[in-house]
């Protein structure tokens, strides 16, 4: 009495083994099955006179006879959840067996994913941008396992980002790293396009309001404070035509709730190149400009003149 | 001609050719150029093992001959680089099953043109895809808990953002 519901829910949990048992048996009696046909066809045409061709006819039914169970035993000692499919892709002839063969093959198109050794998924995920490492992070635990590789995201940090910082070891994982340098190069773009559209709501959204915050002008004015720092951007904003310029190298550093970029604008021929220091800080889950130190680039001819001062 | 060293009268450079096995009984032949390629092969063309038919048990006889044609395809001396590339495309523009036997053949044989190509073909089936559509494709089974599904949607949402 007992066995019995045991049994079933054994026999139910067992669902993809149960289908290729099922799978294995029909195509054994489809075998079977088949080989009666041969053997009769076979004997039928070996009635016509025919001293040299019998042995063009045997391969037809040689690979009739060598194919169940010595093949089936060869292939499956490495990976047993192929069993089905090295079972279906041995016979060429029969054809119901075909129909079994595609079914396997997409189940193992399934496993072939998720069983690839490591080395081979992390090389080919090497070649994914961040929007689809997550997405395949997102379809089940392995593929998570697979694409939150740290390694991944720290080879992927250098692709887009900086060869730079190849030494430090993130807190969090390199994947976490990556996503909080996005994020901060994203709010650094936004403070370039707040100045492009001259728009000072924004900027002063942008900026803590705080007292320590300070800004410092390619002019080589410094202002201290949130009241003073905004009232430094009115003026920039009404004094200037609204250039548009071009930001190039920029490199993030980031910590929990600290991060820092530098940066070079390029303006035109007269003005610039500046080097450019933004600091952000990190309250009420949004990031807030701290600082932001903007000063004309040297170049190359006056590098000589600056070591003899400093 | 002056017999100086060579015993044998075969013209100068004849194409040594090596002979590869498949798992399933397949025989092919290839041009050892073509097949230095493959690391693995050049390790056994130099021990002298390459005489007899190599057997490749983990390569099926059907992905065999595709990769035979790749490597002799890519050994041709003065293809440029366009067609080439060409070519290359048309021949991982196959069905994703296959592309994934090309990529296990190519680590197994050590092939790294093949692999790159291989991975970068399925790289490209998956970008641009969600996360449903690339399970739909690839066969995935979702293997997550509803809460575990919200835990991990939060966790990427920056990169969609």
């Amino acid at each position: 009495m007992e066995i019995q519901p045991s049994f079933a829910t054994d026999y139910l949990a067992s669902g993809p083994r149960l289908v290729a048992a099922a799978v294995a048996t029909a195509l054994c009696l489809l075998l079977a099955f088949a080989f009666l046909l041969l053997s009769v066809v076979s004997s039928k045409s070996k009635k016509p006179p025919s001293s040299s061709s019998p042995s063009a006819k045997q391969p037809a039914s040689l690979k009739a006879c060598d194919c169940p169970c010595t093949c089936g035993s060869s292939v499956l000692d490495s990976d047993s959840d192929s069993a089905p499919m090295a079972v279906g892709k041995t016979y060429a002839n029969g054809g119901g067996v075909v129909e079994a063969a595609a079914a396997a093959e997409r189940q193992s198109g399934a496993s072939m994913m998720e069983q690839l050794v490591p080395e081979i998924t992390t090389h080919a995920l090497s070649y994914l941008d961040y929007p689809s490492l997550c997405r395949l992070s997102m379809t089940n635990s392995l593929m998570r396992k697979a694409a939150n590789d740290d390694n991944a995201w720290k080879a992927l940090y250098h692709k887009d980002f900086t060869l730079e910082q190849d030494s430090v070891t993130p807190v969090n994982g390199w994947k976490a790293y990556y996503a909080a340098t996005r994020a901060i190069v994203n709010i650094n773009s936004d403070f370039f396009n707040i100045i492009r559209e001259r728009s000072l709501q924004s900027m002063s959204r942008l900026w803590l309001n705080a007292d320590y915050v300070k800004c410092v002008h390619a002019s080589g004015e410094l202002f201290s404070g949130y009241n003073a720092v905004i009232q430094s951007w009115q003026l920039a904003f009404n004094w200037d035509q609204g250039v548009d310029f071009q930001v190039r190298d920029v490199r993030v550093r980031v910590l929990t709730d600290m991060a820092w970029v530098t940066m070079k604008t390029f303006v035109d021929m007269d003005t610039g190149p500046f080097n450019v220091t933004n600091v952000f800080e990190f309250h009420n889950g949004q990031w807030y400009m701290v600082h932001h130190h903007s000063s004309v680039m040297l170049i190359d001819g006056d590098v000589d003149q600056q070591n003899i001062h400093g | 001609m002056s017999s100086s060293s060579s015993s044998s009268s075969s013209p100068p450079c004849p194409k040594k050719m090596i002979t590869l096995k498949s798992s399933d009984g397949e025989t092919f032949e290839i041009e050892e150029i073509a097949a230095l390629q493959s690391k693995t092969l050049e390790n056994m063309i130099d021990e002298n093992c390459a005489s007899t038919p190599i057997p490749l048990p983990n390569v099926k006889g059907k992905i065999l001959a595709k990769v035979v044609e790749f490597c002799t395809k890519h050994a041709e001396a003065g293809a440029d680089a366009e067609t080439l590339r060409a070519w290359d495309a048309e021949f991982v523009g196959v069905e994703h099953a296959i592309v994934f036997d090309y990529i296990l053949a190519a680590n197994f044989l050590e092939i790294p043109t093949l692999l790159d190509l291989a991975c970068e073909s399925v790289a490209e089936m998956i970008k641009g895809k969600t996360p449903d559509e690339i399970r739909k494709f690839f066969n995935i089974n979702n293997a997550f808990s509803p809460e575990e599904e919200e835990d991990v949607r939060r966790q990427n949402q920056w990169a969609f953002e």
